[in-house]
């Protein structure tokens, strides 16, 4: 049971970091009021960009293109982000429609785009990051070999950015403002905040993460860009749920998330599991999920003033 | 009156470049061909690198020869509804002779060949099949078939000469009669390699698995990561975009000095493992030639003898399956024992199974 986990770790932590990056942005935007269901595009546009940018870089920058790319990809993320603020925030649109334009624009136009920019609608890049043991640290007992063995840099970026959120939103003072707007823009409003440049931010820094968790996957795992990125963005939207809008928890969810799909995928080739029928396996993390939010709907921690534009003259 | 003036605006606006659209289209197109060739793809993009792309590379090399009208629609999703929606689609807009590569078309045409009987259908890796599971093949139908266990054979007998000893393992995408016929031929060029060539080459029956889909590129990297660490040395994966996957693990691993083969399928891979310079995770590709299927069909059409009604098996024999011309990963004399086994299925003397038998799933 031990050697099982073992050799799977390393591979469903590669597989839930991009759903922690993605999931992580939801809880910004969403703690500040606005619903982000567009998680899904906003990474579909990440990992266009950031194959994009690494496939066109990587010949004369060997070894920067990856971390330019995946820069590319944040700003890209922000800047499509944008519609998503615009429409929510000045628009005062429906928040989950503006959410599913952005997934069914994303899909198409990085579609359209890399045809006509590359001849192919699929990019393909030629390296992606390494996987590293980290010295010294895999050596200690147990965790070792959990945690510090076969890790992508990307990760160890990918848990940074979380800290730094947990500190941006728990510790300074723009957090404090942000989850205000989120629970009662009114009072926020009152103490002299602008609803509307908060949210923006908000919104903004959610499509950079998102983005970011795409352009995670094609340096890492799949070295290709091809239009989807297979329903992970409403994944991560499932996780931040179930993590209950907190970071912590996220971190908890998605590592669940990421832990359950790479069981099920790799069941077959494990003769410990082959046993298991592959249905159980695949649906059990969702299974899990209804179970959990049956129990959770009662004490639901969801910010007070999600999904409500923010409209001054209402009290 | 200001927004009269911008309504107005606009009809000019889209009358005019309706017109301008119309006139870019016709220009170069003088003697264009009557035929409008569509196509509708399985799962997938049309840049898989696989099996659409291939398809729709024969469609694309009979248009520039023959002048036709070509455009390819993607269903939505995978059922016979979402099929038929796009082959109407084809047809309303007057292309007829529609190209489908996939076993699971098999329904789809079935209803499309009685639907529209002007309509001409090929079939890639199946046959019309009726409700109650008969293959019926129509006057305006032509199926397509590939000897996939022939090109298995070969890919498997060129990696047990070239590797010589070791674990082999098969990632297969669903479980159908093309993949499966992949994996058994596979399995028999690597027993062939053994009891001629004094190859000690092994696969266990938990390395032998199908996915289950053609699109799951995080399963087929973390699948070809598991067996890599249980010292797979070369994995044969037939698997769509499920193989994507499996190719950047095996290129990480590379690059990283380990050693970690793929071996690629229906077109030629070697392109896509590359991870260094021009060095490649594809040891070689077992291919079948899907393009100049379809393009041998649209031909036929074209000259009038369209070989409506029959089934057509492309095996050796028609040079419709086989390994790549060129193996940068394969020794001169591995090529030489392969293209002399070539013939040898190409004159029936060595016939390769397409029954699963006593082999692994």
């Amino acid at each position: 049971m031990w050697s099982i986990i073992s050799s799977i770790f390393p591979y469903a932590i590669a597989f839930t970091i991009p759903l922690l990056i993605t999931a992580l942005g939801g809880l910004f935007s969403e703690r500040s009021g606005v619903v982000n269901i567009g998680l899904e595009g906003l990474m579909v546009v990440g990992s266009f960009t950031g194959a994009l940018v690494i496939a066109m870089l990587e010949k004369s920058l060997p070894g920067y293109a990856i971390w330019i790319g995946l820069l590319a990809a944040m700003v890209a993320g922000g800047l499509f982000a944008l519609l998503h603020a615009f429409a929510c925030i000045n628009l005062n649109a429906n928040q989950i429609i503006s959410g599913t334009a952005i997934n069914m624009i994303a899909g198409s136009l990085t579609v359209y785009l890399a045809r006509n920019i590359t001849g192919s609608g699929n990019i393909h890049i030629v390296n992606g990051l390494s996987r590293k043991d980290i010295p010294l640290l895999v050596d200690i007992p147990i965790i070792g070999k959990l945690f510090f063995a076969q890790t992508y840099a990307s990760t160890w970026f990918v848990l940074l950015i979380v800290l730094a959120s947990w500190f941006l939103l728990y510790r300074m003072v723009f957090g404090l403002r942000l989850r205000a707007c989120g629970e009662h823009p009114h009072a926020a409003d009152a103490a002299g905040i602008n609803v509307s440049v908060v949210r923006y931010i908000a919104v903004i820094i959610s499509g950079a993460y998102a983005a970011l968790g795409g352009a995670v996957i094609i340096v890492t795992y799949s070295g290709e860009f091809n239009g989807s990125v297979a329903g992970l963005g409403f994944l991560a939207l499932a996780s931040l749920i179930f993590g209950q809008w907190k970071p912590l928890g996220i971190l908890g969810s998605t590592l669940f998330f990421g832990f359950a799909s790479t069981v099920a995928n790799v069941s077959q080739v494990i003769p410990g599991l082959a046993s298991i029928p592959g249905i159980i396996l695949k649906t059990f993390p969702y299974i899990a999920t209804l179970i959990a939010l049956v129990f959770f709907s009662k004490s639901s921690q969801a910010p007070k003033a999600l999904g409500e534009p923010y409209d001054k003259g209402k009290r | 009156m200001f927004k009269k003036r911008i309504a107005l605006f606009l009809v000019l606006f889209f009358v005019l470049g309706t017109l301008a659209g119309c006139g870019g289209d016709k220009a170069p197109s003088e003697q264009k061909n009557d035929l409008k060739v569509g196509m509708v793809t399985d799962a997938g993009t049309i840049d898989d690198k696989s099996f659409n792309q291939g398809t729709w590379e024969g469609v694309v090399k009979a248009a520039e020869d023959f002048n036709l009208d070509t455009r390819y629609l993607k269903p939505s999703g995978t059922t016979e509804a979402d099929y038929l929606r796009e082959i109407g689609n084809l047809y309303d807009a007057g292309y007829k002779f529609v190209v489908c590569p996939g076993f699971k078309f098999e329904t789809a045409i079935y209803e499309a060949q009685n639907r529209y009987e002007d309509g001409k259908y090929v079939i890639i890796d199946g046959s019309p099949v009726d409700p109650d599971g008969n293959a019926v093949v129509k006057e305006n139908t032509v199926a397509v078939y590939f000897a996939e266990e022939q090109s298995g054979f070969l890919a498997g007998l060129a990696t047990a000469l070239q590797l010589k000893e070791g674990e082999l393992g098969y990632i297969g995408g669903m479980e159908i009669p093309p993949v499966q016929k992949y994996n058994w031929g596979f399995q028999q060029g690597v027993q062939y390699a053994n009891e001629n060539y004094g190859t000690n080459l092994t696969m266990k029956a938990e390395n032998v698995i199908y996915q289950g889909s053609f699109d799951n590129v995080a399963a087929g990297q973390q699948l070809a990561a598991q067996m890599f660490d249980k010292d797979v040395r070369a994995i044969f994966v037939a698997a769509g975009s499920v193989g994507i996957g499996s190719i950047n693990e095996a290129k990480a691993r590379m690059g990283n000095g380990e050693e970690a083969w793929i071996i690629g399928v229906d077109v030629d891979q070697y392109a896509e493992g590359i991870y260094e310079g021009d060095k490649s995770a594809v040891l070689t590709s077992a291919m079948k030639y899907i393009d100049t299927a379809t393009y041998d069909l649209i031909k036929a059409e074209l000259e009038g003898n369209f070989p409506g009604g029959e089934t057509l098996v492309f095996d050796a024999a028609n040079n419709g399956v086989g390994i790549p011309r060129e193996n940068p990963n394969l020794d001169d004399e591995v090529e030489a024992i392969v293209a002399d086994v070539y013939t040898k299925l190409q004159s029936g003397e060595l016939v390769v199974s397409n029954e699963r038998g006593d082999l692994l799933r």
